[in-house]
């Protein structure tokens, strides 16, 4: 399959005007809603979307067709939301479809409203992204012209709201019960579950959040349904996949590949390998918070949910970060554990404790004022926050430390051993440590 | 009924009951814990009582789950125990360790469970701890101290949800975060010391016991507290006959686990200075301290004929006592339960009620009746003959009584130094509520016990003792031989109290027969 076949989700990016309705309805934008609502009724397009095998690309990968079907029929309001706070480092592929291609983003998100049948569907867009509200909201407000939001939407008796909310730029806010909880207007912590949203969560009532790439796929899956996207990915990860890839390759950007694509072809082929006099040393698969591969490993797995699990690490939101020989490994993560333990949102224990006692351990060995006993501390540090706390973030600052830790323990020793004093600054650690 | 194993023991626990509560009873002991508490909704945020659940991959909390049938529960397996010694460990790094001047120090649940299971050397260097404010007046009779805090979130709980005054929050996020008070705002609604009650640690203190007392030098009383007809169930705290607070004790049936702050302050009535320590008389206008052994005869001189006048402040068997006397005294129909409009306030919804006296219901169920402060002084014209005073304070509150009581040798038996003390011909010094033993009987007709916690000062005498002596020196009818003896003469006297026996009241009081809520008799 070539590279441009499988642009499903990436298909209007660089066009011209690509954002605006009228080029999105030219490309026969707004079909797939018309069709879910004239000809299908909510389980029928719940059944597609579960045939398809769409997983959520948040990070977590549930099926998405699944998390619809956990809605209780019986309940007078169902709320839906768009979870467009993307804040994971290395991620940023949401924010180039809600540029390009905004229309899809609500498209899919009014298709998939209708399948749970939602009265209101919120976008909730990280509040760093001003553009892209803007942007956002003059795209709904063209929907509601258009009819296809408001009372009675093309004339199927359907009713569905749809707001976009501004986050205040909280990483927090992306895990799908601390947006609701701010999209309520309480602090943006994430509840204790169960209750499970699905069953009890805006407001009290069920409500189902998805990330902006999962609901994106959406119209293509009514249009030209499941077989079609099952033609993509895997038996298990079917579909295509945006990665948004950072570091010294030679075309890092967001691509858009089939699942199941092995790592060695993505990197030569669609990112062209290394820049000029880099080498590769490490690969993080997901987002900052899933575990580190070392160049070798990467090159020995394939882009999808279940490969790279058997790897060691996750497919997490498809944020690739490219890590270069020259990269020192203990600086890298004395930057990703300031960010969690400054993201801590400081509700349970283990999370608000060890965030900030991993960053203080890992900024004393970067000061050279470290023992080799603090790496093993910093270990069992991590042992006492994974798994023990309502939200993944806790886990999520686990993982890349421990699978630092495992891999690059070297690195850690070296700034023990070898020199009591701290190497020169880069940026980044100059403003960790003011 | 639900039937789950914990701990391989098989137990049954009613649909609905929650896991926590559940393994409290299987263990003989509650699961480590900062946040749960069982009259607040649960936040899950502390993430001590992980128990393993089969079937279930990770660690799961006990306070956020309810018994399920057939869930088999571990909570002493190396992994549970290892999580909590962990998550402990967490409480612990940015704590400030000052114990030795920490009030909460011997009644401190990171002190309690460091040693039930943590014991480990402490690894943080002292670089590494997070500073935070210490001693912060939030409020006129709480304070806190941010660095002890465990963020357990009880206390805005509290707040939140039982008093609904919100005064509490959280604020900032991650190790920032910090109970706060809303700008502009202090804790000062009158449940503000259930704060530090349901504060597990030092963060919480009460300004009124801070710095007073050791808690393990404390010993505790139960009792009832005074301050209004609710009647709260409350621990008395003393050592050396001198009390340091007063804290609620669990009644579900009257005040749950809380009391006001009004209530709680009252125990400094007892030290007050006004106190009446010794027996005095009025000579040539000037009141001289009288040994008991003279009083008899100043007694004997009484005046047949007059009236009596009680008050709610009493015991049922004192008032049993009194009503007898001040018949023999001052003849049927002369005996009257205390000023109608007095000890009154603004009540609320949650304890405190609008009768800040503590047994008005007695004084019906006594059939004595209470009388218009107005009408007190032409009740007194009417008569002749002394005038005898139990309590309360009706030169201050009744217009025109301290005239026509003048000259009649008015006798007042009490325990402070008020207007009608200072008025009086003869005074009688007696007990407080926390200096003996007896019953109240609250405005839904609860009888509970108050217990003697303090002995009182030397030269004051137990009420229903020097009651019941003078009685005999008037009559030839037996007298009671003790409480238990004038507790069984009450009942016979009370219809409501037939089949009561005062003697087995038990920790939480007994309602014989249902009353409304009112408490107006």
């Amino acid at each position: 399959m070539n590279r441009d076949e499988c642009r499903i989700l990436s298909k209007r990016f660089g066009t011209r005007d690509g954002h605006k309705l009228s080029v999105y309805e030219s490309q026969g934008g707004y079909g797939a809603l018309r069709k879910a609502v004239s000809d299908l009724d909510p389980p029928s397009v719940t059944e597609l979307v579960k045939d398809s095998g769409l997983r959520g690309r948040g990070g977590a990968g549930f099926p998405a067709g699944v998390k619809w079907g956990f809605v209780p029929k019986d309940t007078d309001a169902v709320y839906f939301m768009v979870n467009a706070d993307e804040s994971e480092p290395g991620t940023f592929k949401d924010r180039f479809l809600l540029d390009y291609d905004p229309h899809a983003v609500i498209e899919g998100a009014i298709i998939s409203s209708f399948a749970v049948n939602a009265c209101l569907c919120v976008i909730y867009i990280r509040g760093e992204f001003g553009w892209l509200i803007d942007r956002t909201r003059r795209a709904v407000d063209e929907a509601y012209a258009a009819g296809y939001l408001g009372r009675d939407i093309l004339g199927s008796g359907y009713a569905i709201e749809m707001i976009v909310h501004k986050g205040a730029g909280a990483y927090i806010c992306g895990e799908e019960t601390g947006l609701i909880n701010s999209v309520t207007g309480r602090k943006g912590q994430p509840l204790i579950k169960p209750p499970f949203p699905a069953v009890s969560g805006f407001l009290g009532k069920p409500t189902i959040v998805n990330n902006v790439e999962t609901v994106a796929a959406v119209p293509y899956i009514i249009n030209e349904g499941p077989e079609a996207y099952r033609r993509f990915g895997t038996e298990k990860s079917a579909g295509t996949k945006l990665f948004s890839v950072s570091g010294p390759v030679r075309n890092p950007g967001v691509h858009e590949i089939t699942m199941g694509l092995p790592f060695r072809d993505f990197f030569n082929d669609w990112l062209g390998g290394m820049a000029e006099g880099e080498e590769l040393k490490a690969v993080i698969m997901g987002g900052s918070s899933v575990p580190v591969l070392t160049a070798a490993e990467a090159m020995n797995t394939r882009l999808d949910y279940e490969s790279l699990q058997e790897a060691g690490t996750m497919l997490g939101s498809g944020g690739m970060i490219i890590i270069p020989a020259r990269c020192d490994m203990v600086e890298l993560i004395q930057v990703l554990m300031h960010f969690y333990w400054d993201e801590s949102c400081g509700q349970c224990t283990p999370c608000r404790e060890g965030t900030g006692w991993l960053h203080r351990i890992v900024r004393r060995l970067r000061r050279g004022e470290g023992t080799l006993e603090d790496i093993d501390l910093l270990d069992r540090v991590c042992n006492g926050m994974a798994g023990l706390t309502i939200c993944p973030l806790a886990d999520a600052a686990v993982m890349p430390m421990q699978s630092f830790l495992q891999r690059f323990r070297p690195e850690f020793e070296a700034l023990v051993h070898e020199s009591k004093q701290p190497g020169p600054d880069s940026r980044w650690a100059r403003e960790i440590r003011s | 009924m639900v039937k789950l194993t914990i701990d391989g023991q098989e137990l049954e626990f009613p649909a609905g009951t929650s896991l926590f509560d559940a393994c409290r009873e299987a263990r003989g002991e509650a699961l480590p814990h900062f946040c749960y508490h069982p009259d607040l909704p649960v936040a899950g945020v502390c993430r001590l009582c992980q128990v393993e659940i089969e079937g279930m991959p990770k660690l799961t909390i006990a306070c956020n789950t309810t018994v399920r049938e057939d869930m088999v529960v571990n909570t002493r397996s190396e992994r549970v125990r290892t999580a909590a010694r962990q998550i402990l460990e967490m409480h612990l790094i940015n704590h400030p360790v000052d114990c030795p001047i920490c009030d909460q120090a011997g009644e401190c649940g990171l002190q309690n469970q460091y040693m039930a299971y943590g014991f480990h050397e402490s690894q943080v260097a002292k670089t590494d701890k997070v500073h935070k404010d210490k001693a912060q007046v939030i409020g006129p009779r709480v304070i806190l101290d941010k660095e002890r805090c465990v963020l357990c979130s009880r206390c805005v709980r509290f707040c939140d949800h039982v008093t609904g005054t919100g005064e509490l929050g959280i604020f900032n996020r991650g190790d920032r975060a910090e109970i706060g008070i809303a700008p502009g705002r202090e804790l000062n609604n009158n449940y503000s010391l259930n704060t530090v009650d349901v504060c597990p640690v030092g963060a919480l203190t009460s300004r009124d016991f801070r710095f007073k007392k050791r808690v393990w030098m404390l010993r505790s009383t139960p009792s009832v507290c005074p301050g209004c007809a609710t009647g709260c169930n409350i621990r008395v705290d003393h050592e050396a006959d001198r009390i340091y607070r007063l804290k609620p004790r669990r009644n579900d049936e009257v005040n749950g686990p809380w009391m006001c702050d009004l209530g709680r302050l009252d125990y400094r009535q007892v030290h007050a200075e006004s106190r009446l320590t010794r027996p005095l008389v009025a000579i040539d206008g000037e009141q001289l301290e009288l040994a008991w052994a003279d009083l008899d005869a100043r007694l004997a001189e009484f005046a047949t004929g007059g009236l009596a006048l009680a008050s709610p402040g009493q015991t049922l068997e004192e008032l049993s006592l009194f009503a007898r006397l001040g018949r023999e005294l001052c003849g049927e129909g002369h005996v009257l339960g205390g000023l109608a409009e007095c000890g009154r306030g603004e009540g609320d919804d949650l304890l405190l009620a609008a009768d800040r006296t503590p047994n008005r219901r007695s004084l019906a169920w006594l059939e004595l009746p209470a009388i218009a402060a107005a009408d007190l002084a032409a009740r007194v014209a009417g008569t002749t003959g002394g005038i005898l005073v139990y309590g309360g304070d009706p030169v201050a509150d009744a217009p025109g009584f301290a005239e026509a009581a003048a000259g009649r040798g008015l006798v007042y038996l009490g325990t402070h130094r008020n207007a009608t003390a200072q008025a009086a011909q003869v005074v009688v010094p007696l007990r407080t509520w926390a200096e003996k033993d007896g019953i109240f009987v609250n405005a839904r007709g609860r009888l509970q016990l108050i217990r003697r916690a303090v002995a009182g000062p030397e030269q004051t005498r137990e009420d229903w003792r020097f009651l019941a002596d003078w009685l005999g020196r008037l009559t030839a009818a037996e007298q009671p031989t003790g409480l238990p003896d004038l507790r069984r003469t009450t009942a016979a006297q009370v219809p409501a109290l037939a089949d009561v026996d005062l003697n087995a009241l038990g920790a939480t009081g007994v309602a014989p027969v249902p009353v409304g809520t009112g408490g107006e008799a």
